[in-house]
């Protein structure tokens, strides 16, 4: 893996708070990549110290092997879309030609199509966009840009589920004919499961998971029946949930099953389901802090 | 292109506030000013003087026609480069501009604007010269001591004064993108004690003939010198705040 955005010790303390605990961490160039947590896990600090944007209390981040704070010449290369972005007092098409200025890359022709697909009026003020319009605005930019590093920060949010698909699909097509390394911090990880090609798990400000995503299918199995049965299945086995309701039992065990495991003949009042990449971050991003050191699947 | 002029292109984006603003709010307080001392009549009176040579009749000395049409366009100023920062930071940044690159574009943006400004003021100078104050002796781009001078000097004067007021603005809204509120209230209570102190130490030492003195000795290149240096100052302390802003 050619690391496009290597993290070493990335450390951000606010007011003696950790926001971000000893990250290290390598984005894969030419690659889609999924940042995922809950709430304050640190993603979007660790997003804005990419970008040049915050400042790290130790350690360092590299983009194609220099640092980006104040560095024009990276950059240029990086564009970031933030959730939560102020704008001047700008009409969205003052927005789009700034942006065009800037961007080595930029695509008038894609940022007129997408203009069109999410339905956006370059004559109306910023300011008076709804919430979906604006994050919406932020996608014409982040994808028109074509940086060679894009970082998307909850760029849906406020997004109806047609634009958040349109997203999906211009992204993904877009990403096709000119592949470039892209970091999407998301909640909806599901939505987003089939788009990705590494994951990134936080919690607490620490890396969680960092992992393949095609590992991850299947790197946990929820399996339901008759409590002693369930039981005989998950001895030896790490399980990390367990729910039981009367005499029914269902557990989430960790790791790969070999084929014998899954002959149903082998016990056929067991079912066994593939646990969800959003379970599965669900499930890392809440261990107990002794039992979150970074896992490394792949 | 290089990145400090796209900071400047990104600015003009919004030509009205920084190219028609000053101008429209100078033309308000223009018009403002002649009406009113239309009202006034010029004096013409005389007084007695007792002299060596008896009582004499001499004539007033003319009241002052001077307006203040020209403090708007410097609260313009000010305001404008508060703005350029408070404003249009976060945006800059997210187009990948770094905080060098965009206070010197901005610093640029405030000087070009400036001079360009000041050129006009000088313009206007002349021609309320050549018009005998606008026909009322109004004195509205001719201001005693500060712009009094040859066109050269007024021309440079102004610039000067008027950059630094963009620099200070500036500051300011450096200052506010990093401390919000009680940073801006805590950098006025800095300069208003570092005014009282200067009071102070001219009072303590008496030196206040001597600071009279100075100033009245002091040309209006001299003048335009100081305020000069103070910019310098501004643009510098700007700088050093600028450098660990974050959005």
């Amino acid at each position: 893996m050619t690391a496009a955005i290597t993290v070493t010790g990335l450390t951000r303390r606010y007011r003696g708070k950790l926001t971000l605990d000893h990250v290290s961490v390598g984005i894969e160039e030419g690659a889609v990549t999924g940042l995922l947590g809950r709430n304050g896990a640190g993603k979007t600090t660790l997003m804005r110290i990419i970008a040049g944007q915050e400042f790290a209390s130790a350690g360092s981040v590299q983009v194609f092997g220099a640092s980006p704070a104040e560095n024009d010449r990276i950059l240029r290369r990086m564009a970031f879309v933030r959730e939560d972005q102020a704008y001047p007092d700008f009409k969205v098409g003052d927005a789009l030609r700034a942006a065009s200025w800037f961007y080595p890359n930029w695509s008038g022709e894609l940022a007129d199509s997408l203009m069109t697909d999410f339905a956006l009026p370059r004559n109306r003020a910023v300011k008076k966009l709804s919430r979906g319009m604006r994050s919406a605005l932020g996608i014409v930019i982040g994808l028109a840009a074509r940086a060679e590093v894009t970082m998307l920060d909850e760029p849906y949010a406020g997004l109806d589920a047609v634009a958040t698909q349109l997203f999906y699909d211009r992204l993904l097509a877009d990403y096709a004919e000119h592949p470039r390394t892209i970091l999407l911090s998301t909640h909806q990880v599901d939505e987003a499961a089939g788009l990705l090609e590494r994951v990134v798990v936080m919690d607490q400000g620490r890396v969680v998971l960092d992992a393949a995503a095609d590992d991850l299918r299947g790197a946990a199995t929820r399996v339901s029946g008759p409590a002693l049965a369930v039981a005989e299945f998950t001895a030896e086995r790490q399980v990390w949930d367990r729910r039981r309701m009367g005499s029914q039992e269902s557990a989430v065990v960790v790791g790969p099953l070999d084929g014998t495991d899954r002959r149903p003949a082998r016990n056929p009042r067991l079912t066994l389901e593939p646990v969800s990449l959003q379970e599965l971050v669900r499930y890392v991003g809440t261990r107990p802090a002794q039992d979150t050191r970074q896992r490394t699947i792949a | 292109m290089n990145t400090r002029l796209k900071v400047v292109r990104y600015h003009l984006l919004k030509k009205f506030d920084y190219l028609a603003l000053p101008w429209a709010w100078t033309a308000f307080g223009f018009a403002v000013d002649l009406v009113i001392f239309a009202m006034i009549p010029v004096s013409h009176g005389y007084h007695q003087v007792l002299t060596a040579h008896g009582i004499v009749q001499v004539p007033n000395p003319p009241s002052s026609r001077d307006a203040g049409g020209l403090g708007g366009i410097v609260a313009v100023y000010f305001a404008l480069g508060v703005l350029s920062i408070a404003r249009g930071l976060p945006f800059a940044f997210a187009l990948g501009v770094s905080r060098r690159s965009y206070y010197a574009g901005t610093a640029l943006l405030g000087a070009v604007l400036a001079v360009g400004n000041g050129l006009a003021i000088t313009g206007l100078q002349a021609i309320e010269r050549a018009t005998g104050g606008w026909g009322e002796s109004v004195h509205i781009f001719r201001v005693p001591y500060v712009l009094d001078g040859p066109w050269y000097l007024t021309w440079l004067t102004s610039s000067v004064a008027l950059a630094l007021l963009f620099g200070w603005g500036m500051w300011y809204g450096i200052v506010y993108r990093r401390w919000s509120l009680p940073g801006t209230v805590t950098l006025t209570a800095a300069q208003v004690t570092v005014l009282v102190a200067a009071v102070l130490t001219i009072t303590w030492s008496h030196a206040w003939a001597g600071t009279g003195r100075f100033f009245t000795a002091l040309s209006a290149a001299g003048l335009t010198g100081l305020l000069a240096v103070l910019a310098a100052a501004l643009l510098a302390g700007g700088y050093a705040t600028i450098r660990r802003v974050t959005v």
